[in-house]
């Protein structure tokens, strides 16, 4: 066992975990934050993306103990109380999803995108959603979303 | 701390490491993790550029040294696996792992690049011993990676669709004293240098000097996603799109 | 997967023919080898580490010899267990060929493997037999030289 350290959406929150837990694993199953999903157990699905110290990475593919410290933001800390953030609202309003298996990940990829690349073309997008695959193939309206988005977002 | 670790792994970013893990393929009794290190940094040394093992693919590829001295390296770092990969995954856990699909191995042999460990420096065609090795010890690690500036350069691949790993990558860099050619993804024993190509390239430093045919496949790859003819094919082809693209 | 290749070994075929069954030559010779046990005049036991980059996984395994047109011929099967890893099996024919002072090894081998390292190592398992065949005959070579 060892203790972990880390800011979770703007709460500080320290657990003890066996060594081997992945930060996946530490968010869903000792935070309840269960809206990081596991697609895939392979590292290529992009379903379990989060923001660690503001960058989209696989939380499936990092153990709890290399974010010691760090900050994350999941799915659950990006809303501002009953608004949703812009990303949210956009794949709402576009029909960006069909299962929603896919869309938190996608979503945490978009933002992460988005603040990046201020003038993103349609190729630009599908380009920075490669990690992340939609088995509902849905990718029109999800592309569709981000360009919203990205103008809500002053890009 | 290194010498306890009797069946212990260095930890890296961990792109390949965590999912090996993840399937149980592996079961060392301890990671050490080597983000705090210290690793990081890209310096511009006049003749060549020393980048620290640590930086990861996303540091390179929005590098200012790097896209001003050597463009076609950001480029390469900037196509590795997803975004997501790019965040975390290192030059120096890639090049110690020298997978025989990873796009960095091609860079550092076509430009002869040189290898910094905590004792000692090797020169890439001593380091790269062959798919999946490294002259490394098993207690050394990569500190920093030093490559020339060619005259210009350029890195062509031909990524599979679902892993985003070269089905063949070439990596083609031109100096004052000739041309280098290097290819992944598609040896048998890991990345190579293409020597018929580069006899070719120094006689006239066009695409249309590659003639199909000047691969043969003898010693490549066959899986379920191309035969060795196929990936002969796709050299010459990535040889000359990556002729093209040098700058 | 099937593999074939040739190799020249310095030495009569006799000699070659028996220290290739000779279990504690056999132990230097194959890549991660930890144990090698004879359990009878044509059966052995063996404990294998398989290291492929980030893979590093145990086998467990058996193999039976087929001599009986020794030395000109030799064929051998066997399968192995790697746990969660997933398995090997296969078989090999190897001829031997008398060329004066040394021995021509030809060899052909099949070899089939499930589980995990199948499903994720498809794009490897074939270099990696090459691999490991290569470091095992370069190994011998060292061996019938006297170079070890």
């Amino acid at each position: 066992m060892l203790t972990v350290t880390m800011k979770v959406n703007g709460i500080n929150s320290r657990h003890d975990v066996p060594d081997n837990t992945l930060l996946v694993s530490f968010l869903r199953e000792t935070m309840g934050l269960t809206g990081t999903h596991v697609g895939c157990d392979t590292s290529q699905c992009g379903a379990c993306n989060i923001h660690l110290n503001g960058e989209s990475v696989k939380a499936c593919s990092i153990l709890a103990a290399q974010a010691e410290g760090a900050e994350v933001t999941t799915i659950e800390g990006i809303a501002n109380g009953d608004t949703l953030h812009p990303m949210q609202q956009a794949f709402h309003e576009n029909h960006g999803l069909q299962c929603g298996f896919c869309t938190p990940g996608m979503v945490m990829s978009a933002i992460e995108l988005v603040e990046k690349n201020k003038n993103l073309s349609e190729r630009d997008i599908r380009e920075g959603l490669e990690g992340n695959i939609c088995r509902c193939t849905g990718y029109h309206n999800i592309v569709k979303s981000v360009q919203a988005a990205a103008e809500k977002m002053g890009g | 701390m290194i010498t306890l670790a009797e069946d212990g792994k260095f930890l890296a970013g961990g792109m390949t490491l965590i999912p090996t893990l993840k399937q149980r393929l592996a079961n060392p009794d301890r990671l050490i993790d080597l983000s705090g290190c210290a690793l990081t940094g890209i310096e511009d040394e006049g003749q060549s550029i020393r980048i620290g093992a640590m930086s990861r693919h996303v540091d390179v590829a929005e590098s200012a040294i790097v896209q001003k001295s050597i463009p076609a390296v950001a480029d390469l770092a900037s196509h590795i696996g997803d975004r997501q990969v790019r965040n975390r995954g290192t030059i120096g856990g890639s090049l110690a792992n020298n997978d025989p699909s990873a796009c960095y191995p091609s860079a550092l042999l076509a430009l002869d690049g040189t290898v910094h460990t905590q004792r000692r420096s090797i020169a890439s065609e001593d380091y790269l011993t062959g798919m999946f090795d490294t002259d490394l010890e098993e207690d050394e690690i990569v500190i920093a990676v030093s490559l020339p500036k060619p005259e210009k350069a350029a890195y062509m691949k031909f990524p599979n669709p679902a892993s985003r790993y070269a089905m063949v990558g070439v990596f083609v860099a031109k100096f004052s004293d000739g041309v280098k050619v290097a290819v992944t993804g598609a040896g048998e024993d890991g990345v190579f240098r293409a020597g018929n190509l580069e006899a070719a390239l120094n006689a006239d430093f066009d695409s249309a000097a590659i003639a199909d045919g000047v691969i043969s496949s003898d010693g490549l790859m066959s899986d379920i996603h191309a035969s060795a003819e196929y990936r002969a094919h796709l050299i010459c082809e990535m040889t000359r799109r990556a002729v093209k693209a040098c700058r | 997967m099937n593999l074939t290749d040739e190799i020249t070994i310095p030495g009569q075929r006799d000699i070659v023919f028996s220290n290739l069954i000779n279990p504690e030559i056999l132990k230097q010779c194959i890549p991660g080898c930890e144990e090698l046990i004879k359990t009878s005049e044509t059966d052995f036991t063996a404990k294998v580490v398989l290291k492929i980059g980030p893979v590093k996984a145990k086998f467990s395994g058996n193999v039976t010899l087929d001599i009986q047109s020794a030395p000109a011929h030799l064929s051998l099967s066997g399968a192995g267990d790697g746990g969660l890893a997933g398995f090997a099996k296969g078989g090999a024919d190897v001829e031997l060929i008398e060329q004066g002072d040394d021995t021509l090894l030809r060899y052909s081998a099949k070899a089939e493997t499930g589980g995990k390292i199948a499903q994720l190592g498809a794009r490897l398992i074939e270099s990696t037999a090459k691999k490991l065949s290569k470091t095992f005959f370069t190994n011998f070579e060292k061996i019938m030289t006297g170079d070890s």
